[in-house]
């Protein structure tokens, strides 16, 4: 299988006010195509910012992030914003446009590409249907649950075919029982749709679907598994 | 991202805060307003003196003067003589007339006086012409309203204009023609100051001329041929010489009027219409600069606004600017986005300022008609009510939208580039 992402002796530090903070200190991560891999870890574990460099979204202090053999560092903003463009982001609080319809949220990522309307259009009903949610589709974010919301996020990640699903804390802010049915989603997505997903969560229920877990600790990886 | 996405995304953010967006385009259009409404009401005022100098003022005349009266206040060269005792006389024209491309001459006397009917004395100014010649010079200006004016007048024949018939615009008229008037003038070089009197002849009423006359006939006054007022003023002096030329070229009237001063030692000024028009336009064009410039300010109080927006704006919108960056959007197309709303907010203003202050200037122009109206009613013999209509012209209205447009695109370019300049991750974790 293709390795997608590639992360060599990773390092990230930032600055908080004076002082400098080791976020990641050599991380070293591959995911191959069609992987299900799960990033757990406690807060300030540097889970996130490793989602973030893996999004494309950061460049690292030191070491290499490779994706799709790209080397991330040698980018620069237009470049990093094509490549992103390859990925597909889902957050935790939704971040949804809250003017948009659920449609028009899915449309936005083919409008930046530059689809045409009658193309997206067409996609981003496909996709909510494929989420479950076609009969939703011109309700606003304020007009959705928390659940629904995240399932039009989940659609509006898969407009552009993206190589990857980046997702930080996809069920953290859901109930359970909803947060049950968007895991099914995701598994659903990678077993039949082939979805390559890169996850980071706090849920063990969440950890325990995908195909891979890293364990965080302290900026580093402490531990690998395989379910 | 497509242009037509673009311009929609920004009509929709502009959309979500409609009281924000109207008040910022209000200031836009308090600005263009001014612009237009001061503009247009300045172009009109000088289309409307341009026109009535025209009327009144041949263009292929010349005014010789010793420095009083018109010259005084437009003389082109500056030159003056009055001070030197140098005195302008009636024969004087017969050195005009032998200067080239001078077609012919004429001289005039006058003073202010009266015009009694018997009952009121009406303050008028007595001017003593040629009529034959005067008739030609001003063709279309010093004509009868009825009847033709008098070629070979008799000593009491008068011409008076129409102000001095009808002096208050109403029934009312202070005399008509064929009736006898008292022509007074004071005059104040024997001791005691004496009123010389005779009693003239109104042959006609000329036809209204309108607005104010600077040099050529005018409404409020009363002409009697210059061989009595040469008698009756008691002088072969004369206040000035119309010249009229062969034709209105700028090298003639140049010429002529360097002979006309070099045949006199450079002690007369010439004027030349042509060269009052000239002074008038750049008068103008420093006044409406001038009003411009104020109105401008205006625009720039808008322009402030409009950047004081989009920076609240870009902040509320940090965390969407996050979004966009991660769904790959470019940093020139959120720029392009934000300068997107503000041109809009700008155009909208630029197309609603242009439309109000042309409302406007014709809302002053209608007021300052009824006021000026109002003045003139008691006055109308010696100021004539003036009409201003408002011109808009299409480089008016174009300087106006590229100007609303511009001020809000260079003010919204800081915030703009800012909201372009955001790193994603951070933009995703503002709250």
């Amino acid at each position: 299988m293709a390795t997608i992402v590639e992360a060599a002796n990773l390092k990230k530090t930032y600055m908080l006010g004076k002082i400098p903070v080791d976020a990641l200190r050599g991380v070293n991560l591959k995911v191959e195509s069609g992987d299900f891999l799960a990033i757990l870890g406690p807060s300030g574990s540097g889970k996130s910012t490793l989602l973030n460099l893996i999004g494309a979204l950061d460049k690292p202090s030191e070491g290499k992030m490779l994706i799709e053999g790209i080397d991330v560092s040698t980018l620069n903003d237009g470049q990093l914003a094509d490549l992103r463009r390859g990925i597909g982001f889902v957050f935790q609080f939704f971040n949804l446009i809250p003017r948009f319809t659920a449609r028009e949220n899915v449309e936005l990522p083919m409008a930046i590409a530059g689809l045409s309307k009658a193309d997206r259009r067409k996609r981003a009903e496909d996709l909510l249907e494929t989420v479950g949610l076609k009969e939703r589709m011109n309700h606003k974010p304020t007009e959705l649950s928390g659940g629904e919301q995240q399932r039009v996020a989940i659609a509006r990640a898969l407009a552009n075919n993206p190589k990857f699903l980046v997702m930080d804390e996809p069920t953290g802010n859901i109930d359970s029982k909803t947060a049950n049915e968007i895991i099914c989603l995701i598994k659903r997505l990678n077993e039949e749709k082939a979805v390559t997903i890169i996850m980071v969560t706090h849920d063990q229920h969440l950890a325990g679907q995908s195909k891979k877990l890293v364990q965080m600790f302290d900026g580093l990886i402490t531990k690998e598994v395989v379910n | 991202m497509k242009a037509q996405d673009i311009l929609s995304y920004s009509f929709g953010a502009i959309r979500l805060r409609k009281l924000r967006a109207g008040l910022t385009t209000l200031g836009v259009v308090i600005g263009i307003a001014a612009i237009v409404a001061l503009l247009s009401i300045t172009q009109g005022l000088q289309a409307t003196i341009t026109r009535q100098l025209h009327t009144g003022f041949a263009t292929d005349t010349l005014i010789v003067s010793t420095g009083g009266g018109l010259g005084a206040g437009f003389g082109t060269g500056g030159e003056r003589a009055a001070s030197s005792g140098f005195k302008l006389l009636i024969n004087d024209t017969q050195i005009i007339d032998n200067i080239t491309d001078v077609e012919t001459s004429m001289a005039i006397i006058q003073r202010v006086g009266w015009t009694g009917n018997g009952t009121t004395n009406l303050t008028t100014t007595i001017v003593g012409v040629n009529f034959t010649e005067y008739s030609s010079i001003y063709s279309s200006t010093f004509v009868a309203e009825s009847g033709a004016i008098p070629l070979n007048p008799e000593n009491e024949t008068i011409v008076v204009g129409k102000r001095v018939s009808d002096p208050w615009k109403n029934e009312t008229l202070f005399c008509n023609a064929n009736d006898n008037v008292e022509i007074i003038w004071t005059n104040a070089t024997t001791l005691p100051p004496k009123n010389e009197t005779y009693t003239g002849h109104v042959a006609v009423v000329l036809k209204e001329i309108g607005g104010f006359s600077a040099g050529g006939p005018s409404d409020s006054s009363v002409y009697i041929p210059i061989s009595q007022a040469q008698s009756f003023f008691d002088t072969d002096e004369c206040n000035s010489i119309i010249v009229k030329l062969k034709n209105d070229d700028k090298a003639t009237i140049d010429n002529v009027s360097k002979a006309i001063k070099d045949a006199f030692s450079d002690q007369v000024s010439v004027t030349s219409a042509t060269a009052v028009l000239n002074i008038l336009s750049s008068v103008f064009s420093i006044i409406q600069l001038f009003l411009a410039g104020i109105a401008a300010i205006s625009l720039l109080v808008a322009g402030i606004g409009i950047m004081n927006i989009m920076i609240v704006s870009l902040m509320e919108r940090t965390r969407e600017i996050g979004i966009l960056k991660a769904l790959g959007m470019k940093n020139q197309t959120v720029l392009l986005i934000f300068l997107c709303e503000s041109v809009i907010i700008g155009a909208v203003g630029a197309i609603i300022g242009i439309a109000s202050g042309w409302v406007l200037a014709n809302v002053v122009a209608i007021v300052f008609r009824g006021g000026g109206g109002a003045f003139t009613g008691n006055q109308a013999a010696t100021t004539g009510g003036m009409t201003i209509t408002p011109l808009l012209t299409p480089t008016v209205t174009i300087l106006a939208l590229v100007f609303g447009v511009g001020v809000s695109a260079i003010f919204a370019l800081y915030p703009a580039w800012r909201a372009s300049k955001l790193k994603p991750v951070e933009a995703l974790r503002y709250e």
